[in-house]
């Protein structure tokens, strides 16, 4: 069961399940898989509609969503993150649906600033680890709304 | 947020109480890193139950393990006795919340003939194995491709990160406090410095040494979570009356219960973020058993982390969803309190992590009345699994 793809912890995104996540943030959209059928969204994405058995596309939403949760992370539990702590991890509930929660990451704001449920938008932005020499992903990241950089 | 009725189900249990009882335990020492594989902390603890019932290893006739780990098989079990024997098995026992329901396959394989003494084993060694991520819990998590692919990358890994988020989504909704995690923690080693075999045994914490450890992720700092540890435990079910012929007073499983979340397996999308399957887990094992919360003289709830605890304690019903921090500081649950004694072995938190197997063991101890933290007058004892998207409830009385 060990890890040994090289890019790890960066995403992989020539797993066919995810790689619509990435391709949209590349192109600026938090992109989710919604039910061509049924219109339902998606989250985890999965090979068919979990309601209706109807193809999935990844389909872009407003990059909206309010702060659900979130951790200041203080211990590097893998060496990728040892430049980066403290950082703070997220998980925001996306405006189209909010029992959808995306797993990202809080940038540009002081981790004090941050007030449960406040609106966040999403902000595409290149992740890169130090033990994963010259690769990067774009991901969506997110921020206040508030917060004008 | 209205998370619904449906957020989750009870598995169907039939009715098995009063029908089988533990009658034996066993355990290994419990320590950090051993250098011992799991498949031999299993034989240690299957030798050590099955002399504790005055059985020999030809007698056991049935065996549960855990399927996700499967280190003490039937294989496993023959090799070390030299037996040869049928056996009945099943992958669905040994830990976790799988610790809290293997009596009820035993109970069923007893009642239709397949065996007369079911030991149930469940060992690890992810303290010997956590280098280098060779093993353990970070390594079981990171290896699913949608956590590696979206939760990893973002730092929500590994687990004191997600029971971070737990916890700072409990004090959003409830207002609960750090003290109130800090009480669950320092009880817990209170209830370890009671206990020679605890891992955490000698080393004092009180609430001033919890605030002053650090941060893992904030809100969780480090005794809100668990030690990674090498141990195991296991434990034999026999009918009630086959009980009543060994050497041990049986302690009789007078309930049972499951209850499986329908959000998956990820706690990123748990819709009731701040709730356990206990909320359909414990109600049918408490009815099953004709008792109540209150009637419970001792707990032990699987404890990964301080906020798992709590969110256990208000599933199943002791107090209110939602006022298990304040429950936490002013019922104690200090073994010698006057409160409601939890985890008075330590628990996964300052026993020994190993899965809650050793949760169930201790329970068997309170009811003989041989317990190191034993609670005085102890007639009920309840133990609540939990696994994420799983929960289990197990109600043991013991028949004097």
């Amino acid at each position: 069961m060990a890890i040994t793809r090289a890019d790890f912890p960066l995403p992989d995104v020539s797993d066919d399940l995810v790689a619509g996540y990435f391709f949209g943030a590349a192109a600026g959209e938090v992109r989710i898989p919604r039910c061509s059928a049924c219109d339902r969204w998606c989250w985890y994405p999965e090979a068919a509609c979990p309601g209706c058995g109807g193809e999935l596309v990844w389909t872009a939403t407003t990059g909206r969503a309010t702060l659900f949760s979130w951790a200041v992370v203080w211990r590097a539990f893998l060496p990728a993150f040892a430049d980066i702590v403290p950082f703070v991890t997220a998980l925001v509930a996306l405006e189209e649906e909010p029992s959808i929660r995306l797993v990202t990451m809080i940038i540009d704001v002081s981790s004090e600033s941050l007030v449960a449920d406040m609106p966040v938008e999403a902000v595409f932005r290149p992740l890169r680890f130090p033990t994963v020499p010259d690769r990067e992903v774009i991901v969506p990241m997110f921020r206040p709304i508030e917060a004008v950089s | 947020m209205d998370d619904g009725p449906e957020w989750g189900h009870a598995t169907e249990f039939g009715d098995i109480a009063g029908q089988v009882a533990i009658v034996g335990i066993g355990e290994t020492a419990y320590t950090r890193a051993s250098g011992r594989s799991a498949r031999e902390i299993g034989a240690e603890a299957a030798e050590r139950a099955i002399t504790d019932c005055g059985l020999a290893p030809g007698d056991i006739d049935g065996l549960t393990y855990s399927a996700a780990f499967a280190d003490f098989d039937v294989a496993a079990f023959h090799d070390h006795f030299g037996t040869s024997h049928e056996m009945w098995s099943s992958p669905w026992g040994g830990g976790m919340s799988w610790a809290g329901t293997a009596p009820y396959l035993a109970a069923k394989a007893i009642e239709r003939g397949d065996a007369r003494h079911v030991l149930n084993v469940f060992p690890v060694a992810w303290a010997s194995q956590r280098g280098g991520m060779t093993g353990g819990p970070g390594e079981v998590h990171a290896s699913q491709s949608l956590k590696q692919n979206l939760e990893v990358p973002f730092g929500w890994f590994p687990q004191p990160v997600y029971f971070a988020t737990i916890m700072r989504r409990h004090m959003i909704e409830f207002g609960t406090k750090p003290e109130h995690f800090g009480a669950v923690a320092v009880a817990a080693r209170w209830n370890a410095n009671r206990n020679p075999d605890a891992v955490m045994h000698g080393k004092k914490m009180d609430l001033d040494d919890y605030a002053a450890a650090p941060m893992l992720a904030e809100p969780l700092r480090l005794f809100d979570s668990c030690l990674i540890s090498d141990g195991g435990a296991a434990y034999v079910t026999a009918s009630l009356d086959r009980a009543r012929d060994l050497p041990h007073p049986p302690v009789v499983v007078q309930g049972v219960g499951e209850g499986i979340s329908g959000s998956g397996q990820h706690w990123s999308q748990q819709r009731p973020f701040t709730s356990t399957p206990q909320v359909f887990s414990a109600p049918l094992a408490f009815t099953m058993a004709g008792l109540t919360p209150r009637d419970v003289d001792v707990l032990a709830v699987y404890d990964p982390f301080t906020v798992v605890t709590i969110m256990q304690i208000e599933d199943m019903g002791f107090c209110r969803k939602g006022e298990g921090g304040p429950f936490v500081e002013e019922v104690s649950l200090w073994w010698n309190g006057e409160g409601l004694p939890c985890n008075t072995h330590g628990g996964l938190l300052s026993h020994a992590y190993v899965l809650g197997i050793a949760h169930v063991v201790e329970l068997v101890k309170q009811l003989r009345e041989t317990a190191s933290a034993q609670v005085y007058d102890c007639e009920v004892g309840v133990y609540g699994g939990y696994t994420g998207m799983h929960a289990s409830t197990l109600v043991l009385t013991v028949d004097r």
